[in-house]
């Protein structure tokens, strides 16, 4: 009876304090500063805008488009199928579903870059992959894609392909003005790597 | 960081040497508790040693508390701890063959090792039937493969599945063990035995 | 234990809550460490595979099992943590066993039956368990203990199989441990 007593006096304190805690309270930083550093500077997290609107255009699943600005901008204007994340909200733990899973490519965007990169830089330094940033935000998208500036007649091909891509996409998207499409799409910008940090094997167990 | 093995803080050979260490604590714990008799074992499915149960559930609180505070000051990265997988079909065929084995045998791997240990020949008897038990699993595995590999869950925790927060389902563990003891302290007085 | 009772004489062993403690302890070391909880089974599996694979060198192919468990440990079959851990086991049952002044080579059983029944039961408990720890992917330690203290749903459900179906045989079993 005894040793019983001083056994839940101990462990029922405990149990208390470990319930009221949050859960994914220490999520630790995953990535070395230096391997931080590495990325920045290969600037491997933008994704072009070219890519995105084709991936809205055919509607892929996996696209998942988050507007990290204030809500009235958000409610103002948004992205097809974005959700909206302010930035000051990132680590709040209703999110964390968003980001820990490896299926869905999660696109940043802002007005410029700047927000959307911060907000890449904390994702994925607590390391989530699978994070993106839409280059030139949603200023350079209104310029690329909704409304496309005609090419000169002495740009290249791969020029007017993308303005033709660009015509189409932004048709699609429901902006800009109307002109003849070209049947394919020779620059398709490659779809993105989706690179995968060498995940730290977990130890066999079991038995 | 921990886990050391995982985070390569140490090498293999350490790993395997502090595996060593950690079983002389684990069998010499076991065997202190009284886990080298099978007579005690099989005490819990009758009320007169309920060793098995107090030992048991005080052991699981005790690391899974452990395991949740180091992981909150972050001595710990639990996304990199083992979980057990779920595989459904075999996780209850297994456990109602292993639950028929222990009633009969009175024993499990980890204690029958420390009845060994001190000389119990029955647990010795024991050892050589779980050899042979995994032969048999093995010889005719392409039999059962289906069955061992269906159902396949992932590795969900309990408290993942029941939607609450590892702490609270923690707590809520402590509770019920702790109602568990004091029935286990009351079927002991209930129906004593004479000491083995 | 502390109470003295008249018709009972106990044998020194610890306090179960303390041992509880101690036991939590290791589990939670052996996460620490090498990120896993603690086993047994899978050492019997070990062994096994290495005397199968030393007999009859055929095996790693003709047998799926042997096959698989080479694929997903490279190297000798012994040489893994769980092995280790139960050589560790027995020297450490062994300590306590002198420590208490335990050691003593005998068959444990009831007075009410023999010792060679108890050996047969034994024996039959052993092949049975052995058969289902590999079929429930480890066994109370490894399943059932350290699989509750990571919350795992798969070792909450084998643990309750594994006492859940002892309970509901116990009646039948009785005579041989009351």
């Amino acid at each position: 009876m005894k040793p019983r007593l001083w056994l839940a006096l101990f462990i029922i304190p405990l149990g208390l304090i470990i319930a009221a805690v949050p859960q994914n309270t220490i999520h630790p930083y995953k990535l070395t500063p230096a391997q931080m550093l590495e990325e920045v500077n290969t600037r491997t997290q933008f994704i072009a805008p070219e890519t995105v609107a084709d991936m809205l255009v055919k509607k892929d699943p996996t696209l998942q488009l988050i507007d990290v600005r204030s809500l009235d901008e958000f409610e103002k204007f948004s992205l097809p199928g974005a959700i909206h994340i302010p930035i000051a909200d990132l680590l709040s733990e209703q999110y964390v579903e968003v980001f820990d899973q490896d299926v869905k490519m999660n696109v940043f965007y802002s007005n410029s870059t700047l927000t959307a990169n911060e907000a890449w830089m904390l994702t994925r330094q607590l390391g989530y992959n699978n994070i993106y940033v839409l280059e030139g935000g949603l200023n350079y998208w209104f310029d690329a894609i909704v409304n496309p500036q005609k090419p000169e007649s002495t740009s290249s091909d791969e020029e007017f392909a993308k303005y033709d891509f660009r015509m189409g996409a932004s048709q699609a998207l429901g902006g800009g003005s109307v002109a003849a499409q070209s049947s394919d799409n020779k620059t398709t910008a490659p779809k993105p790597v989706i690179r995968q940090t060498p995940k730290k094997k977990k130890a066999a167990g079991g038995c | 960081m921990g886990p050391l093995a995982v985070n390569e803080l140490i090498s293999e050979n350490t790993n395997l040497f502090l595996a060593f260490l950690i079983g002389i604590a684990f069998g010499f714990v076991l065997e202190a508790s009284g886990f080298s008799s099978s007579r005690k074992l099989a005490g819990v499915f009758y009320g007169y040693d309920m060793v098995v149960l107090k030992v048991f559930f005080t052991g699981a609180i005790t690391a899974m508390l452990g395991l949740l505070f180091f992981g909150l000051f972050g001595w710990i990265d639990l996304d990199l701890v083992y979980v057990n997988p779920t595989y459904l079909t075999s996780a209850i065929a297994g456990g109602v063959v292993m639950g028929l084995g222990f009633i009969m045998g009175g024993y499990c791997p980890g204690t029958s090792f420390c009845g060994a240990s001190i000389g119990k020949i029955d647990a010795m008897v024991f050892i050589i039937g779980l050899f042979l038990g995994v032969s048999l699993f093995g010889a005719g595995y392409n039999w059962w493969e289906e069955l061992y590999m269906a159902k396949n869950l992932g590795d969900p925790k309990i408290s993942e599945s029941l939607g609450l927060s590892d702490g609270v389902f923690a707590l809520i563990l402590i509770v019920i063990a702790l109602a568990m003891f004091t029935m286990a302290d009351w079927a002991e007085k209930k129906f004593p035995r004479e000491e083995y | 234990m502390s109470e003295s009772k008249n018709t009972i004489i106990r044998t020194k062993y610890l306090n179960p809550y303390l041992g509880g403690v101690l036991l939590g302890l290791v589990l939670l070391a052996a996460n620490f460490v090498a990120g896993r909880g603690l086993g047994a089974s899978g050492a019997i599996k070990s062994g096994v595979v290495t005397v199968v694979t030393a007999v009859n060198p055929s095996s790693v192919e003709s047998s799926s099992f042997v096959k698989e468990y080479r694929q997903s440990h490279t190297g000798n079959p012994m040489k893994t943590w769980l092995v280790f851990e139960m050589l560790g086991v027995l020297v450490g049952g062994f300590l306590s066993g002198i420590l208490a002044g335990r050691l003593k080579l005998k068959v444990e059983h009831s007075p009410k039956i023999t010792s060679n029944k108890r050996l047969v039961l034994a024996l039959g408990g052993g092949v049975l368990f052995g058969f289902g720890s590999q079929l429930g992917r480890g066994c109370t330690s490894g399943s059932a203990l350290s699989g509750m203290a990571v919350l795992s749903l798969g070792g909450f459900i084998t643990m309750m199989a594994i006492f859940g179906t002892a309970f509901a045989f116990a009646y039948f079993f009785r005579k041989n441990w009351i």
